[in-house]
């Protein structure tokens, strides 16, 4: 059975719009991030983000999980494009040594070394900054849009009526798959299994998950089966279908809308006259090279 | 002239990857308001016809199909499934596979959204279905948090909606509590009076009975073998396969040549030493909300055969989930072999305790049933001959032998259920705790590896989490009554089980089997199965 995120109404800025419009702007906001690499520009959309998320009456216990594993992830990943200076090289040409960092010792007569340049440095901050703002709008989606309309927003927003529905359905497989995996996780420690002790090379480590992995794939194929029997037993797709709950745009819909657009084409069009591209300020190029 | 609901003419049915045919010239018909119990051991081709009948066979389960099947005088057979579902409602087994809604009005609307019908109509006719199921009150409730019960209603409720014709429904009391199922099958049994005709495959024969079906009929390797009233099916079927009435299976029993004399005692025998497991004020919530149990004290001795009842959301799982570990008290402490519970890994609780969890898909991953066994074992870092002796003796009780070699996925889904609780026996634990052993098991097939289970020698301890009030009758000495999270009685079946006052509260029905046993206590002095209450009738 399909479980649902953990959705309560709230007196919050993000549950007063229609999900339609939000998950309009959310778009918006989405491809207009993508078009900086200005931690400047970035800024913004940095606070842009943080004000949906303060808003939301969301408490720090609920989102704890979700937002210390996805800020570790993204922060992981920013800090590995510092140390190996890879994924920035798109963006910057020269670079402007701050320190170097030498290992003392060789490993088959190469040295591990890390050089802190000012572009490395202020890549990582932006693309951090960058996937972070995305983290936390996209984190928002499952608190704070009702599972029941789900279905009606994705048909509101233009899909048929079979797209819209399996978008339902796929929203809701992610919390079923966490819980599905949980219970497999419970059942297998219960038969001795300890996923912290799992040792070995590569090969080896994932061989070892296969008590994890097979059931939980099996039981999603099952669950999918029984999902596809569930919807043909009950006339699904025999015609266009009526949607019983109702979405209706308010003023302030509109204007949100409005928005998400206005800040999509202004960044559309600063990306377009070569504004937004990425920036380290000159001053610490300055001082990096001693001038 | 106005047709019948529901007629089927020789209708045969081969599954595609399978040899033989699953259901072989079934005929037969049935009336408006007809209410037709359909029985049978597992693979005698029930839910090959339930499936034929609803349009799934053959247009999800390929295969070959013969015969000719008629809705309201509509041949079904080449008409899309979607056509058919808005004639023949379906009820599947386990609710939990069929609800696709969050909400349950919009479960309960969703059939009538597909069809396409007005707004207003699919609100008016939505609200109806949950009136008529006295479930009005669920309306606006998520529905992966109803229990049990108002999950069975809400699926009966979407399929109402659709007003259909015949309604079939496949083991609808299999995930019930006692109480539940009692009011389930007094909903049927309106459902029948008000005109619906019904086709029920149900194991627990014995309680459908009571609601009078206008006809029973027994399948068996796929063809029909009894078509008639319920007062010829005790003759015509094999006792130990449908369970009937303790009194009829007792004089049944009783005409056998050589009545059956099942001698079941306990190898271990319950002593007043050290208890295996305490429960010291244990309370637990979920981080989500309320408080699931409430100051659980107890203690699980040697020789102990706990069978632990409630309804359903009780916290009876939670429970036991303690004594393993996987879950840890919010308050007080659960001691396992004197170490708590906080203090050891579940894998190390494992070796002294073996929990088979309710689902086996949950669990199943290995190429061979010789592997999936030797999974656990091989965990507890037990020898190679250890192991080799475990799955051999695990694989006797189950009944499951000669599928040593085949893959546990392939199996069907009571087979795979009887796999899981193998995968724990060969573990060799000293406690064995297993939740609903025999959910989805066919009345032989679990009275068989009980049996078989209760006299393995190096158990010390069993507990078991059941809605069947028979299994605790024939197989505990001890049952513990659970009811929103406190222990409501816990004692011997014979002092706990006479207080019916006290089963009610906790939503359990006594059964024929405790009626009968209560009334021959005197004579007995113990609790007894059917076959051996024979002797004392």
């Amino acid at each position: 059975m399909l479980v649902t995120w953990r959705y309560r109404p709230r007196k919050s800025l993000v549950q007063w719009f229609d999900p339609r419009a939000w998950v309009i702007f959310y778009l918006c906001f989405l491809f207009s991030t993508l078009a900086f690499w200005d931690i400047r520009f970035l800024l913004p959309f940095l606070a842009i983000a943080l004000l949906w998320l303060f808003t939301s009456g969301l408490t720090w216990n609920e989102v704890r999980r979700p937002f210390l594993f996805i800020g570790a992830f993204v922060f992981f990943f920013a800090f590995l494009t510092f140390l190996t200076g890879r994924g920035g090289m798109e963006v910057y040409e020269t670079e402007h040594l701050i320190r170097r960092l030498q290992a003392p010792f060789t490993i088959l007569g190469w040295r591990p070394t890390l050089e802190i340049t000012v572009e490395r440095a202020f890549f990582a901050i932006s693309q951090f900054v960058r996937v972070f703002s995305i983290a936390v709008m996209t984190i928002l989606i499952p608190y704070s849009l009702n599972p029941a309309l789900y279905g009606v927003t994705f048909k509101g927003l233009g899909l048929p009526d079979k797209i819209a529905y399996a978008m339902d359905l796929t929203m809701r497989f992610i919390p079923t798959f966490a819980r599905d995996f949980q219970l497999t996780m419970d059942a297998q420690r219960a038969r001795g299994y300890e996923l912290e002790k799992i040792s070995g090379g590569l090969v080896e480590q994932v061989r070892k998950l296969g008590p994890l992995i097979v059931p939980v794939t099996i039981h999603a194929i099952i669950g999918s089966e029984d999902i596809i029997d569930a919807m043909d037993l009950r006339a699904f797709g025999i015609g266009p279908r009526t949607w019983l709950q109702e979405l209706h745009y308010q003023p302030r819909d509109y204007v949100l809308i409005a928005l998400g657009l206005l800040l999509l084409v202004c960044s559309i069009t600063l990306g377009l006259s070569g504004l937004g591209n990425f920036w380290v300020p000159q001053a610490l190029i300055r001082w990096a090279t001693g001038g | 002239m106005s047709e019948k609901p529901l007629v089927l003419e020789h209708v045969s049915f081969r599954y595609r990857s399978r040899q033989g045919a699953a259901i072989h010239d079934i005929s037969f018909s049935a009336e408006p308001g007809e209410l037709l119990l359909l029985a049978g051991a597992s693979g005698c081709g029930k839910t090959t016809l339930i499936r034929a009948i609803n349009g799934l066979i053959p247009r999800s389960y390929k295969g070959e199909l013969t015969g000719k099947i008629r809705v309201q005088g509509q041949e079904t057979t080449s008409m899309p499934l979607a056509r058919i579902s808005q004639m023949v409602g379906t009820v599947l087994q386990d609710p939990e596979r069929q609800i696709l809604g969050t909400k349950v009005i919009n479960e309960v609307a969703f059939g009538l959204e597909n069809m396409g019908l007005p707004r207003a109509e699919i609100l008016r006719r939505a609200e109806a279905a949950l009136e008529y199921l006295n479930i009005s009150h669920l309306r606006d409730r998520e529905t992966f948090n109803l229990s049990g019960g108002e999950k069975q209603k809400v699926a009966l409720a979407g399929v109402l909606a659709m007003k259909p014709s015949v309604l079939l429904l496949d083991e609808p009391l299999a995930s019930l509590d006692p109480a539940s199922a009692q009011e389930a099958l007094a909903m049927i049994r309106r459902l029948a009076d008000e005109g619906l005709t019904i086709l029920m495959v149900e194991h627990r024969v014995e309680d459908v009975l009571q609601i009078h079906p206008s006809r029973v009929m027994y399948m068996s390797e796929g063809e029909i073998r009894y078509l008639g009233d319920a007062a010829g099916l005790a003759e015509a079927v094999d006792f130990r396969e449908v369970k009937l009435p303790a009194r009829q299976v007792a004089l049944r029993a009783a005409q056998e040549t050589t009545p059956e004399r099942v001698t079941f005692l306990p190898k271990t025998q319950r002593a007043a030493s050290a208890p295996l497991v305490r429960f010291e004020n244990v309370s637990f919530g979920y981080e989500t909300g309320h408080e699931v149990l409430h100051g659980i004290s107890l203690d699980i001795h040697p020789g102990d055969v706990i069978a632990v009842l409630g309804p359903n959301g009780a916290g009876k799982t939670t429970f036991v989930k303690h004594a393993i570990g996987l879950l840890k008290p919010k308050s007080g402490r659960v001691l396992v072999n004197g170490q708590d519970t906080r203090q050891a890994s579940v894998a190390e609780i494992a070796a002294t305790l073996g929990y088979v969890f309710q689902s086996p898909s949950h669990m199943l991953f290995a190429p061979t049933v010789r592997e999936e066994l030797a999974f656990g074992p091989r965990n507890l870092k037990h020898s190679a001959e250890q192991i080799e002796q475990g799955i051999k003796r695990a694989l006797e009780i189950v009944n499951l032998r000669e599928r040593e070699n085949d893959p546990p996925l392939s199996l069907s889904f009571g087979q795979q259920k009887r796999i899981s609780i193998a995968a724990i026996l060969a573990m060799r634990s000293k406690i064995l705790v297993m939740d609903e052993p025999t959910a989805g098991q066919d009345y032989r097939n679990y009275m068989n590896f009980m049996d078989a289970i209760l006299q393995m020698p190096g158990f010390e301890a069993i507990l078991f989490i059941t809605h069947d009030v028979d299994l605790a009758v024939i197989y505990a000495n001890r049952v513990i009554l659970v009811a929103d999270g406190t222990v409501r009685a816990d004692g011997p079946p014979q002092q706990v089980l006479k207080d019916y006052n006290v089963l009610r509260a906790c939503r359990v029905v006594p059964t024929s089997l405790l009626d009968l046993n209560l009334q021959l206590l005197p004579k007995t002095g113990q609790f007894l199965r059917a076959e051996a209450l024979a002797k004392v009738l």
